[in-house]
């Protein structure tokens, strides 16, 4: 039955076309909203790596501040501990603009046995860092002061740069050089990645490097981790403080509500193109079922004639059913070609398997989709009275 | 062979009842070869798809080969024709898209066989009704008469015991509608199949056994 189906849908290739058609397309736009769903979703299912929670960035203008750098290593050592000394805040730690969810990026580039890594997110921090944070340390250690005197300079790096620059061994104790390979770095800790962009940004590689007193001239963020009892009564007198301090403006942001915005980025348009998509869907299955329909109509005199000679109603519905699902496969070869180019071609740099398990998320809605829009015109086919069929014909 | 028994057939609308067939009784020996004649919406073609299962009778019995078919399921009554009867119709019923021997193969289609023994009586049936040449041809290329035959391999491919031709020369020339005539006399006296056939054609129904006429839905000769 396979084989006669085959070559009945064979020489009707022209008149199933447009099925062919509307099934290639349907597969190519599930394929894109599966592969950007599957992207976010594997991203979503990464853990975050540190906590939000109770983080408070305070971004301020540096321009009234010392010009000296010795007044301004003592300006920041006092406001350090001016600030540690409230009750209500648990670590403190200055920070290079790009913080998490700061929608700031800052990168470099870095060499390791001649090998070039580009793009490696560049976090310059301050002592405290990974306390604010929680950041998670899989090996080796944190920044300590001592660190500021002694002849390597230190870096911490991320768990995904390093399993690309060391595999499975050990990475602390050991050299990495700068973007032309001129100043050696020395790794003295790993930590867990960290997904800085949001909860939906792939993570990527990243460095640590300890905010020395050259850095501090740049410096115009400082990140707070506060005790539950921080109010809205602190956070005036914070700010009455800090504006104090520095004579300038002062912004004070809550992390978790800079993680709610940043999201909110990714989930708008994913939501935007999921409508879009699925009104696309919903137009293609009553397109195929209206195809179906048609199809059944033109063919009342082959279902008759097959009732005639011994199918059953429900063999009439079952080739139907089985001539769509062929017919989709058919779409489904052609789609899955074109598909497969994408982790071939490494296209927009995504993992592979993004792209393989979209496909084959695709391929089983497409099944599904086929499966039910013929399931009613089939059902129909298998009432068409053989008799009025024949002789309508 | 064929036994109906008081078989009635009515159409129902909201406001007209139409009474097709009127109490028929009709009995068909096997090896015979009836024709039936009538005017037009007499219920010619309407007794024809009740002996061939295509319809069911509003009253009455029926039974093929001593078997009371009233009580058959639809996938009874599906594997029953496929099984015993073979069917010809006046417009052949051919499948446009597929080959002469595709055509000719699909009763096989809804039994357990091979390709291969599917492929062979299929070449077999078309060799009987002359068209062995023309097995990878589309119906489309061939004549009125051609496709009747082929229509008729068909019919016969799975070795029916009856054969319901519902007016089989009806869209042929006289000279084809003789070929496709003789085709069913032969198949009668040789393979012995039983024949049942609505025509409008005297000189075709003087052809065969015997004759039944039907006017209004009765039996009148």
């Amino acid at each position: 039955m396979f084989k006669h189906l085959f070559k009945l849908i064979w020489n009707k290739r022209k008149q199933n076309f447009l099925f062919l058609s509307e099934i290639l397309i349907s597969f190519l736009v599930t394929f894109a909203v599966f592969s950007y769903l599957t992207y976010y979703y594997q991203n979503y299912s990464r853990p975050l790596g540190f906590d939000y929670n109770r983080v408070w960035s305070i971004t301020y203008d540096n321009g009234q501040l010392p010009k000296n750098q010795d007044s301004l290593s003592t300006f920041y050592d006092n406001l350090n501990k001016s600030l540690k000394a409230m009750p209500q805040i648990e670590a403190t730690a200055f920070s290079s603009n790009n913080y998490p969810y700061s929608d700031s990026f800052m990168s470099t580039g870095l060499t390791q046995n001649g090998k070039k890594f580009n793009y490696v997110s560049n976090f310059i921090v301050g002592a405290d860092y990974q306390k604010v944070w929680q950041v998670k340390l899989l090996e080796g250690r944190w920044f300590l002061p001592e660190d500021v005197v002694t002849k390597d300079k230190g870096v911490i790096i991320n768990e995904t740069l390093k399993d690309q620059m060391f595999g499975k061994g050990k990475a602390t104790g050991k050299f990495i050089g700068d973007f032309d390979d001129k100043n050696k770095l020395k790794v003295i800790g790993v930590v867990q990645d960290i997904k800085s962009n949001g909860d939906f940004s792939p993570i990527g590689n990243s460095i640590f490097i300890r905010l020395d007193t050259g850095y501090l001239k740049w410096t115009g963020t400082l990140l707070l981790k506060v005790r539950e009892t921080a109010d809205a009564t602190f956070e005036s007198k914070l700010y009455k403080f800090m504006a104090t301090s520095t004579h300038g403006a002062v912004e004070i942001k809550h992390v978790d509500e800079m993680r709610d915005s940043r999201n909110e980025v990714t989930i708008i348009p994913m939501v935007i193109f999921i409508i879009i998509a699925s009104f696309l869907i919903i137009n293609v299955a009553l397109g195929l079922f209206g195809v179906l329909w048609y199809n059944i109509n033109k063919r009342k005199g082959e279902i008759g004639l097959r009732r005639a000679i011994g199918a059953s109603g429900n063999l009439v519905s079952y080739q139907l059913v089985l001539e769509s699902i062929i017919l989709a496969t058919i779409s489904l070869i052609v789609g899955c070609f074109f598909a497969v180019q994408f982790p071939l071609l490494n296209v927009y740099n995504v993992p592979s398997s993004v792209y393989l398990i979209a496909m084959l998320l695709s391929v089983l809605f497409i099944y599904l989709l086929v499966f039910a829009c013929s399931l009613y015109p089939g059902k129909q086919a298998a009432a068409i009275h053989p008799a009025i069929a024949l002789h309508e014909e | 062979m064929i036994r109906l028994q008081n078989i009635e057939k009515v159409y129902r609308t909201d406001t007209v009842e139409t009474l097709a067939i009127n109490g028929i009784n009709l009995d068909i020996a096997k090896g015979e070869f009836l024709s039936i004649m009538g005017p037009s919406g007499c219920g010619k073609s309407t007794l024809l798809n009740i002996m061939g299962l295509l319809d069911e009778p509003s009253k009455g019995l029926i039974k093929i080969d001593d078997t009371d078919i009233s009580k058959f399921s639809d996938q009874q009554l599906a594997k029953f024709r496929n099984q015993k009867l073979g069917f010809i119709f006046q417009s052949y019923h051919l499948i446009n898209d597929l080959q002469v021997l595709d055509n000719v193969e699909l009763p096989l289609l809804y039994r357990t066989s091979s390709a291969k023994e599917r492929k062979m009586l299929a070449s077999e049936a078309l060799e009987k009704v002359g068209l062995s040449n023309r097995l990878k041809h589309f119906p489309t290329q061939l004549s009125g008469g051609q496709r009747q035959r082929v229509a008729i391999a068909r019919a016969i491919v799975g070795n029916p015991q009856i054969i319901l031709a519902d007016e089989p020369t009806g869209n042929l020339d006289s000279a084809m509608g003789n070929e496709i005539m003789d085709i069913l006399i032969n198949l009668n006296k040789n393979e012995g199949t039983t024949i049942v056939m609505v025509t409008h054609d005297e000189s075709m129904a003087h052809k065969t056994h015997r004759l039944v006429r039907l006017f209004d839905g009765s039996q009148v000769q």
